[in-house]
């Protein structure tokens, strides 16, 4: 049990690996998903994150979606500041928070909609067009930041990016996709403004 | 450091340790995956990743046992060539048997996950959801125009009956909810069944478009587990408001139709997922291929390498008695053919041990025979030769060289007749066997040789070899034999000479002068001088006679030596010294560079040189020429032993040919007067001093020498 436990710790990390290695291929993809804008508002103590990424699906995934299978996107979102005992001297940074936001998109054949599902809190929306349900999906709208990161914001970085977890996909379809380029499509990170 | 770790690694047994935990590991993940499905799914890339490992470990360790069989027959190490061979047979036996078994499981792969698929059944399933649209839309429809109607009628209305007649609506249509919004997102009133709703069911964003559009709005939703219809219609009167109604839709058929969207999105996505299913299942069975085939090439090495490796050693064990290395014994292994060959060889190379050690021991015998042999024949004083049947020279004794004074050691299988070449000598002997071997009877016969010191007489004693193999001649020199034999018998004749006419010659002398004392005066004058004149002859001639009669006893008689240690130059200057009153003889003493003593009787080799000088002196004389003698001695060497030589050079007429061989015999003289027994006796006292004595000619006269056995402390 312990074997397979340490098995799956060795699965997360070949998954950041292959993670990686989308970031890495999808900067020569032109189709990649990519962050339009991002900028955080102070409210009130605190800051929220507003955001719009773009989501322009390949052929590919779109007709795999058609065909009922289920696609998870994930938005990872990391603060970073500078190191607590050498950031005065010495410009190393560290991540001081990260979350990842993972939704899945499905269609309903019955119905023709899509159904977006927010899997961390199994929140549903139903679209009738793919095009509302990508819009709603890029949108980020007033996340909070955690305070107790932000008291002082000057020299944090706030940076976000956005791709396909292929390792929901279905086992048949997941070393396909792992290696062909169309299902590549993580944008890259890109630093939220702060106002 | 990585790259010297890495051939430590890749050099020991590491790379099979690592080979077999991945395989163990790749076995325990397949299982726990397939024992449940989902697991898979997680474990797929570790999978994955393990194989693909597995695999490159494989070709490497597979790749280095190539290497190394591709080395060794580079080298030609021995049992390369069939290892290869095996290796090859087995290759090709794994890679038919194992692509047929391929092919055949690609083939019913695809047969199998295509024969999931019926087109029938896709079409069941694309009627059966047409069927679930269908139906919902006859209710969709009928709901929408049952909410047109409601529209118009609440449109109608006062706003104060507003609620009320919502309520009344709802309940009379059967509507879960009922609400009336503005175009802009606006709540204006609202009825709902459930109690517990606080807000109305927002219309989403597809409503507000639709009806910004001045379209009705209606759509099946899903609303948890269950479906609801939803209907939004433009108020008739006010279009800037619309009456949003929701329906429930019955249980049955919501449960229905989730079953039938399932089915079909099950199938659909299944029949998506064939192509990537049939390629993970073809890449996951290639490489369970690939592995096994990787694995059996690599275990074929293994097994071939074990399987020659018993052969190998023997092939290397065979080279090596064939070497010479008879003591090479292999490590007996199991009980098979294999084993009882190595066995057998072991009692082979044993056997062969032992029959060298014998074959040693008789070489050594017979090298001690041999040396026996060689030795008896080098003591041996007889010359030993023998000759193939070629007549060739095949084996010589140190006493035949020194016989016939030729080293025939230098000229072993050499032809007889082209001995003569070398060495003219002993051209009387060469013809003499040649003679003789070409018969087939034993032989013995004498034969003379000229050599420097005179004529050799040679007594010859041929045997046939067993089996005609050749001659075995055994020869012996016998000049000295019969050198002693002659002088024997002239002694016993100058013996008896003397005895018995010494005897009556004093009476005879004694009587003529008694004669002549006693009738000379009674005789006339006349007749005095005839008996004066006769008894005087006789008196000479008895006084001849006796000196004659004396050489004779001294010739016959044999005294002892009186030795004594004598400077040879000193003795030589005192006997020249005798010679020098006559001015017109010339004699000249060649003085050696050292003094040399000799062991000599003084007055008997004062005789050897008076003789040899008054010899010389009447030679030159009679032959009416100048008296010129040179005598010289020195110290030689001979065969590791010191000799003085002396030699007497006379510059006279020379040694008449007829009288070289044999001038030392006695009565051989050319002389009117003497007796001839000067020589004779000169030769007889040299050998009593185990010396050698020969006379040659030279352009310029005669030349004697002599040669006598020296010690060597006596040269200083």
């Amino acid at each position: 049990m312990d074997f397979i436990m340490s098995a799956y710790a060795i699965n997360k990390l070949l998954r950041h690996l292959g993670f990686l290695l989308l970031l890495v291929s999808g900067h020569a993809n032109a189709e990649s998903f990519s962050v339009e804008s991002a900028q955080i508002d102070p409210i009130g103590n605190g800051y929220v994150l507003t955001a719009e990424i773009k989501y322009p699906l390949s052929l590919r995934v779109i007709e795999a979606l058609d065909n009922g299978i289920p696609i998870t996107f994930q938005k990872q979102f990391e603060l970073i500041g500078p190191d607590s005992l050498l950031g005065k001297y010495w410009p190393w940074k560290q991540t001081l928070w990260s979350i990842e936001i993972s939704n899945e998109l499905r269609y309903l054949a019955l119905t023709q909609q899509y159904l977006l599902i927010d899997l961390d809190t199994d929140y549903r929306r139903y679209f009738s067009s793919l095009d509302d349900a990508l819009k709603s999906l890029g949108e980020v709208n007033n996340l909070i930041l955690p305070p107790e990161y932000i008291a002082e914001p000057e020299g944090l970085i706030l940076r976000l990016r956005s791709g396909l977890n292929l390792h929901a996909l279905p086992t048949p379809m997941r070393p396909g996709a792992l290696i062909s380029s169309k299902w590549q499509l993580t944008s890259p990170w890109v630093e939220a403004q702060w106002h | 450091m990585a790259l010297s770790f890495i051939k430590r690694y890749s050099a020991g047994a590491g790379p099979y340790y690592s080979l077999g935990i991945l395989l163990i590991v790749l076995a325990y993940l397949l299982s726990a995956a397939t024992q449940d499905s989902s697991a898979l799914n997680d474990l797929f890339i570790i999978i994955l990743a393990i194989s693909i490992t597995s695999i490159l470990l494989l070709i490497a360790l597979l790749g280095r046992s190539i290497f190394g069989l591709y080395r060794d027959y580079k080298i030609k190490k021995s049992g390369s060539k069939l290892t290869i061979r095996l290796v090859s047979i087995f290759a090709i036996l794994i890679l038919v048997s194992t692509s047929i078994v391929y092919s055949f499981s690609v083939h019913f792969l695809h047969r199998g996950i295509d024969s999931w698929f019926d087109v029938q059944i896709e079409q069941a399933l694309d009627d059966s959801l047409e069927l679930s649209r269908s139906s919902f839309s006859i209710r969709m429809r009928t709901l929408l125009r049952q909410t047109r109607m409601m529209a118009n009628l609440i449109s109608e209305l006062p706003d104060e009956e507003l609620n009320h007649s919502l309520r009344e609506t709802s309940r009379l249509s059967g509507a879960i909810e009922f609400s009336l919004w503005t175009l802009d997102g606006q709540l204006i009133s609202t009825s709902t069944e459930n109690p517990a709703l606080i807000s109305p069911n927002k219309p989403n964003d597809d409503v507000f478009r639709q009806l910004e559009k001045k379209k009705d709005y209606i759509s099946l939703d899903p609303n948890d587990d269950l479906l609801q219809l939803r209907v939004a219609v433009l108020m008739q009167d006010q279009e800037e408001q619309f009456l949003q109604a929701l329906f429930p839709v019955n249980d049955r058929l919501s449960t229905l139709g989730h079953s039938v969207q399932k089915a079909y999105t099950d199938y659909k996505e299944l029949n998506y997922l064939r192509k990537p299913l049939i390629s993970l299942f073809t890449l996951t069975l290639s490489m369970i291929v690939l592995l096994t085939l990787l694995a059996s090439i690599w275990f074929s090495i293994w097994l071939s390498r074990r399987i020659v490796q018993p052969l190998q050693e023997l092939a290397e064990a065979s080279q090596a008695v064939a070497s010479g290395n008879y003591n090479t014994k292999l490590a007996a292994s199991g009980y098979d053919e294999i084993g009882f060959l190595v066995r057998s060889f072991n009692q082979m190379t044993q056997r062969l041990t032992q029959s060298r050690h014998a074959t040693q021991n008789s070489h050594q015998k017979l090298e001690q025979q041999t040396h026996y042999l060689t030795t008896v024949l080098g003591s041996l004083s007889s010359g030993v030769i023998t000759i193939d049947k070629k007549h060739n020279l095949q084996t010589a004794n140190v006493a035949s060289n020194t016989i016939l004074q030729i080293e025939l050691h230098n000229l072993l299988n050499n032809n007889l007749n082209s001995l003569s070449t070398d060495a003219p000598h002993i051209l009387p002997f060469i013809q003499l066997i040649e003679q003789k071997i070409s018969g087939q009877k034993d032989w013995q016969q004498q034969v003379e040789i000229q050599q420097k010191k005179g004529m050799q007489s040679i007594m010859c004693k041929g045997t046939r070899l067993p089996d005609h193999a050749g001659w075995v001649i055994v020869f012996d020199d016998v000049t000295t034999l019969l050198q002693a034999q002659r002088n024997a018998a002239w002694g016993e004749v100058a013996r008896r000479l003397a005895h018995e006419i010494k005897n009556p010659l004093t009476p005879i002398q004694l009587s003529a002068e008694r004669l002549q004392h006693k009738y000379l005066p009674l005789l006339a004058e006349d007749q005095t001088q005839t008996l004066t004149k006769l008894t005087n002859t006789i008196v000479k001639q008895v006084e001849a006679m006796k000196e004659m009669v004396n050489d004779f006893s001294d010739y016959a008689r044999s005294p002892g030596l009186q030795l004594q240690r004598l400077s040879i130059g000193d003795l030589l200057r005192e006997v020249l010294s005798l010679y020098q009153s006559n001015p017109s003889h010339h004699f000249v003493l060649l003085n050696s560079n050292e003094e040399i003593i000799v062991n000599i009787d003084g007055n008997r080799f004062r005789q050897v040189l008076h003789n040899l000088l008054k010899n010389a002196v009447e030679a030159s004389e009679d032959a009416q020429l100048h008296v010129d003698i040179v005598l010289s001695y020195h110290a030689v060497n001979i065969e590791d032993h010191p000799w003085l030589e002396i030699i007497f050079h006379d510059h006279g007429p020379g040694i008449p040919d007829d009288m070289v061989n044999n001038l030392f015999e006695p009565y051989a003289t050319n002389k009117v007067k003497g007796t001839g027994l000067g020589l004779a006796i000169v030769k007889k006292i040299i050998e009593e001093h185990d010396g050698h004595v020969w006379a040659e000619n030279n352009h310029d006269g005669a030349c004697i020498t002599i040669r006598l056995p020296l010690e060597e402390r006596t040269i200083d």
